[in-house]
Formats: C-alpha cells, sequence, structure tokens
C-alpha cells in the first residue's frame, strides 16, 4: 500500500451566509480536519461548531450514488442515460402541450455561483420560462 | 427604495459603528462568527440594542433588549420615526436633497405616539423614544436584521420601514452607517444575484429591463421570455389547480422546510413530473420520480458570494463518487437533449461568461485575482477596480444627488392568527446553534464533538410550564389548526409567558406541520415567526 499523504485545501464554509475561510486537512481523499483560516478576511482564523466539526456529511453512506427512477410505485437505481432521457422526454412533452409556464424550479442556496448561473439558463434558454426562485426570500 | 437588495456596507463596519439595532437576529446560533465581530464591537462601545421577542444571547453584550411582541417591528419602527420627526432628530436639509415623499411617512406615523406604540410592542414607552434618540443622534449607526423580520406576512413591509429610519436619519452610504441583512446560507445572495429569482437575471437586473436582457439574449442566442415568472410560493398555488406539471426541485428540502408541511406533501401528488437532484435521500426526493445524485461542497470548484458581497473561491479538496455529477454538469446535459447546447470544461469558463455579461458587478473579478486578495467585494467593474466597501456613497458625494430615494411608509398589522381561548400560545420558530436547516447534513458531526441540543424541543417559559404542570424533558403534545406533535419540552426564560419556540431541524419532529401557510404578498415569503397553538400534557384527557 502506499503511504498516505495529507494535503491542506483552502476553501470557504458551505454552511451560513458569513463566508469563513477554512483550511480542510485531507488524507486518502477523506477531510479528516478543518481549522479556521488566519489568513481569511471575515474570520481571521476563527470557526463556530458547524464549520469546524459538522464536515462528515461528505462522507456519509447515506450520500446519493446513482441515479433513482420511480418504477411501480418505488424508486429504484438506474442509469444517468435512462434518468435523464426520461427526464427531458417528459419536460419536452409537457413544454409542447401546456408551455413552459407548466414548468417550475427551485435553485439550490447553497450551491455555487457558477451552477446557479447555469440554472438559470437552462430555465431559461433551454425551457423558456422564467418560474425560478430559491429561498432567496426568507 | 435604493434600488438594489445587497447589504450596503461589510461586516467590518460593526466596529466602526457607534450604535446597532439588531432586529429578529440570534446572531450568536445563527451566525456565530458575525456574533463574534458584533461582541468585540460592543466592547470598544457599539451600543447594541436588540429587538427580540426572545432573551436570545446577544442581550447579555446589548446596551438595551427590546423584548418586542413577535410581529410588531412595524409598529416600534413606525414609533421610533414619530418620535424622530416630533423632536426634529433629523437634517431637514438632507431629507430635502435626497428623499422624496417625506410627508406622507409623517402622516403614516402621526397615530404611532410612544403610548400607542407601547401598547402595541408590549414595550416601555421611555424605552421606545430612548431608542429612536440614540439611533437618530448617532455618529454612525448601523440596523442589522434576519428572519426574525422577514419571515412574516409583512416581511417586505419590515424592510421597507427598517430603509425608512435609515433614510431619515442619513445613516447610510458611509462606513459605520447602513442596513445589513444578515443571510442564512452560503450563497443564497450568490443566488439571487446569478438570477435565480422570478424577475432577475444575471447581475441583480431586472428580467423587464428589456436593453439589459438584450445583452443575453445576444450573447445566448436565443429569446428570452420576458414577463416575470413564479415565486416559489405562486409555484405552490398553481400546483394546488394543476397548473404546473413539473418541478425541479436542487438541494432544497421544501417538503420539511416550508410552512403547513401535510398540504405541501398533497401538492406534490399533482405534479406529473417531479425531480429532485440532493446530495442525500431528503423527505423530498422520496416524493420525487427522478432523483439525481449531485456533488456536494468539498467536491467542487467554484465561487460563493457572502452576506457582504464578497465573492470568494471554493475548491475541490475530495474526488467524489465516480457516478455523482456536478449541478451544472447534470444541466447542461439536459439541456443539449432538450435541443439547447450548453457545453463548458470548468466552472471558470462558466464564471467568465458571468463576468462578460454581468460586467457592472463583476467584470474586475478573476478567478486570479481571488487567488491573490482571497475576497472581492462586488461591485468591482473592472480589474483595477478594488471592489466596493459601502454602497450608495452617492448620498454623501458633493455634487448634486439626482436620484432621490422615496420614503415607502407601511402600515402595521399583527400576525395573522392570534393566540385565542383554543389556542393560547404563540409559537416562534427558528434555529439552534449546531444544526442547519432541515439537518440533512449537520446529523454527520464529526465523532467526540459533544452536542448541547440533540433533538428538537419546544421551549416553554416557568410559570406557563407551572401553570400546565409540564416538567423539564416532559414529552408534551403541541397543536395548531394545521396540525400536532410530540416534542420534549424546555423550561426556559428566553421566552416570554405566552409564547413558545420550536427550530425545525429534525424530521421526527416536524414543526411545520403547525407553522401557517400565509405569505407576504410582495415576497412570497411565509409566516414561520408566529402562529397560535395549544400544549397539552399527553395521556391525560
Amino acid at each position: 500500500m502506499e503511504a498516505s499523504e495529507t494535503k491542506t485545501v483552502k476553501t470557504i464554509c458551505g454552511y451560513c451566509g458569513t463566508g469563513c475561510g477554512l483550511l480542510l486537512e485531507v488524507t486518502d481523499n477523506n477531510i479528516t480536519k478543518i481549522r479556521g483560516d488566519k489568513a481569511a478576511p471575515v474570520n481571521k482564523g476563527q470557526t463556530c461548531v458547524k464549520g469546524a466539526f459538522a464536515y462528515k456529511y461528505v462522507h456519509a453512506d447515506e450520500r446519493l450514488k446513482s441515479p433513482l427512477i420511480r418504477q411501480d410505485g418505488r424508486l429504484v437505481e438506474t442509469t444517468w442515460e435512462t434518468a435523464l432521457q426520461f427526464i427531458a422526454d417528459k419536460l419536452t412533452h409537457i413544454k409542447e402541450h401546456f408551455g413552459p409556464n407548466a414548468i417550475s424550479m427551485f435553485a439550490c442556496a447553497r450551491s455555487t455561483n457558477e451552477s446557479n448561473y447555469i440554472t438559470q439558463k437552462f430555465m431559461r434558454a433551454a425551457i423558456g420560462s422564467n418560474n425560478i426562485d430559491g429561498c432567496n426570500r426568507t | 427604495m435604493f434600488g438594489s437588495g445587497s447589504p450596503t456596507n461589510t461586516l467590518d463596519d460593526f466596529e466602526e459603528s457607534d450604535v446597532l439595532l439588531l432586529m429578529g437576529s440570534n446572531t450568536t446560533e445563527a451566525h456565530p462568527i458575525i456574533a463574534n465581530k458584533m461582541k468585540k464591537a460592543a466592547k470598544q462601545g457599539l451600543k447594541i440594542i436588540v429587538v427580540d421577542p426572545r432573551k436570545i444571547d446577544m442581550t447579555k453584550v446589548a446596551h438595551r433588549h427590546l423584548q418586542i411582541e413577535v410581529g410588531a417591528d412595524i409598529a416600534l419602527m413606525n414609533g421610533m420615526l414619530h418620535v424622530i420627526i416630533e423632536e426634529g432628530l433629523f437634517n431637514d436639509e438632507w431629507v430635502r436633497k435626497h428623499t422624496a415623499d417625506f410627508e406622507r411617512l409623517k402622516a403614516q406615523v402621526k397615530t404611532f405616539t410612544p403610548s400607542y406604540t407601547a401598547k402595541i410592542t408590549g414595550l416601555d414607552a421611555a424605552d421606545i423614544v430612548e431608542t429612536a434618540r440614540e439611533y437618530a443622534r448617532a455618529d454612525k449607526a448601523m440596523i442589522a436584521y434576519t428572519l426574525g423580520i422577514t419571515e412574516h406576512h409583512c416581511g417586505v413591509n419590515n424592510v421597507f420601514d427598517i430603509a425608512n429610519l435609515a433614510m431619515l436619519t442619513g445613516h447610510i452610504g458611509k462606513r459605520g452607517n447602513g442596513i445589513m441583512p444578515l443571510r442564512g446560507q452560503n450563497n443564497v445572495q450568490g443566488a439571487g444575484d446569478m438570477g435565480c429569482l422570478p424577475n432577475m437575471i444575471t447581475g441583480a437586473r431586472s428580467i423587464t429591463d428589456n436593453q439589459y436582457r438584450r445583452r443575453f439574449e445576444d450573447h445566448w442566442g436565443i429569446q428570452i421570455n420576458s414577463n416575470v415568472g413564479d415565486t416559489q410560493t405562486r409555484t405552490f398555488e398553481r400546483m394546488e389547480n394543476g397548473e404546473v406539471k413539473a418541478l425541479y426541485v436542487i438541494g432544497e428540502n421544501p417538503l420539511l422546510a416550508d410552512v403547513h408541511l401535510n398540504h405541501t406533501a398533497k401538492l406534490f401528488n399533482n405534479l406529473d413530473l417531479l425531480i429532485v437532484q440532493d446530495i442525500f435521500l431528503t423527505d423530498t426526493a422520496k416524493q420525487a420520480d427522478v432523483v439525481l445524485p449531485a456533488k456536494s461542497w468539498g467536491e467542487v470548484e467554484g465561487t460563493y458570494t457572502n452576506t457582504d458581497r464578497r465573492i470568494q473561491r471554493v475548491r475541490q479538496a475530495v474526488k467524489a463518487d465516480a457516478n455523482v455529477r456536478e449541478d451544472w454538469e447534470i444541466l447542461c446535459d439536459l439541456a443539449s437533449r432538450l435541443g439547447y447546447k450548453m457545453m463548458y470544461n470548468n466552472s471558470e469558463e462558466i464564471w467568465e461568461e458571468v463576468r462578460t455579461l454581468a460586467h457592472e458587478v463583476y467584470g474586475g473579478i478573476s478567478y486570479k485575482r481571488l487567488d491573490q486578495e482571497y475576497a472581492i467585494h462586488y461591485p468591482c467593474p473592472n480589474e483595477e477596480h478594488p471592489g466596493t466597501f459601502v454602497l450608495h456613497e452617492r448620498f454623501h458625494q458633493s455634487y448634486d444627488n439626482t436620484l432621490k430615494s422615496a420614503f415607502v411608509p407601511v402600515a402595521y398589522t399583527p400576525p395573522i392568527e392570534q393566540p385565542d381561548k383554543d389556542y393560547p400560545f404563540t409559537l416562534t420558530t427558528g434555529r439552534r446553534l449546531e444544526s442547519y436547516n432541515t439537518h440533512t447534513q449537520t446529523r454527520h458531526y464529526a465523532s467526540g464533538v459533544k452536542l448541547k441540543q440533540a433533538e428538537e424541543t419546544v421551549d416553554i417559559h416557568p410559570k406557563d410550564a407551572a401553570r400546565l404542570k409540564i416538567e423539564d424533558g416532559e414529552v408534551v403534545e403541541v397543536l395548531s389548526r394545521r396540525g400536532s406533535l410530540s416534542v420534549k419540552a424546555k423550561i426556559t426564560e428566553q421566552v416570554v409567558p405566552g409564547l413558545v419556540f420550536m427550530s425545525f431541524h429534525w424530521s421526527e419532529v416536524p414543526t411545520n406541520v403547525l407553522t401557517i401557510n400565509e405569505y407576504d404578498p410582495i415576497s412570497g415569503t411565509a409566516e414561520f415567526k408566529a402562529c397560535a397553538v395549544n400544549i397539552r400534557k399527553k395521556n391525560v384527557d
């Protein structure tokens, strides 16, 4: 077995909107420890209990690892090809019969700016609807 | 009023300010690091006035605690405006030069005398007068708020009244003077700014702005629908009458997070297609027709926008499972299948498109600069621009300000469901320190971490508990007109008699079966903060 190496990755906390800079210690593709980044302008090295310790969800066994599709009332594992083509066919059908206004999107306030930009571009360019909202309002 | 929905200052401004009105923000638990900043500033002389129905931790460092009746914020602010106008604690010339509709504001707050305001808010008239004086007379003053202000049927009006206060007193547009909404989620500011709103496109500009929209149409090679779309609330309404056929939910758990849970669950049955894209099989995902596994924080590259308009780089730390995809990858694939081609190699290519299109806001913010400078506050239109620390500086610049801000006078409206004989308690909801929203992530703490609160409780005042013969830790029944649940009682003086508190972190105790489906007519935000409930001992008839 190869010797495990620990690397440190600089990133921003994924919980509240404060935007604390964190240093993630990573060994064998596992986050093993999180510290506040002293160079971070917002938190200057501090962290709260969520930011420092509530990271195990990334590696949780319960993480979804396959697309699921409903068959005979139950969600069963399927391939990306089947799942995405099923969605595309359904959305096309709904668009043709009921118009783009029959489709709505709830976007994710946890995702990156880049994913959120693509989310609204998807709705506006590929679907043709402005029915997109997040929990930005709360 | 000011033409944008962004926080006006930075988090560092608290240290430069003299008076801070902290409204509906349990800062210690919801934003612990910001609370530390405020506490440090308080030691250096910042007078913090906490406006909250609960005796929250921040009251320990507060100059004053206004323990207000739930939902009476507008009454308090109208009362403060009344005092400021009556006592002439504002600058005539400022009001003439920068504002409009002052006479309308004056008429609206005329009846809000200190004694009338005291009656509605449950506060001392003298405290209301003194708070108005301190805020108005301060050299530098700020207002910070969170969901205690917005999660009401009158949430937008609450925010208007905050702006009225800042505008009348001139506490805007300078260091240490401004309005700071504290954002609850890491990128809630960014998601809105990127255009994940029914009325806004990337750069937080209106979808009805023809010239601006055309810029995107040219670049995207497609005509964009120019009609404002549906809010989340409106989507739920249209689901009810079957007009919405497909709903695509990314990383949200509306089934547990939204008011009146039993009703929401039924609405999902009206859909032909429910798509949920998430990292866990949430309660909402369990109802879906298709579930798509997404990459999580720690597995992706990109940027977040924090609560003070700071863009910062998020980096990949670990490799995701090979069968899991990132949000934008999934959407690009789907778009192509729907006949609209979207292709990007990485997140930086997407960001470059954002910078190009919304250049007034992000033009100068490159990944390279973020690597070097850590964070840049937007707007930052070009590479030489240092970023913007304070918005609305035009109010203090020497040339004439031609862009006047109109006051928006607002009427006080009490919470929609008042306590009565059958449901004698007001339930208000919120967050707890160690948990995060519907708790799908914070269930997974590192081992060995001691948590103060590992399960839900209903927080009740000792007097109420004694009257109902409820002991600390006893499982009781909480009922509203919409549903009921069982939960342990926690006896605490954080709440006043007649008021009980719960969070909505645990799916075992689905608090939102109790809450009311009443919404702010403008924003669509739900009234999570007030409904009427009854508390009963279990197994007693």
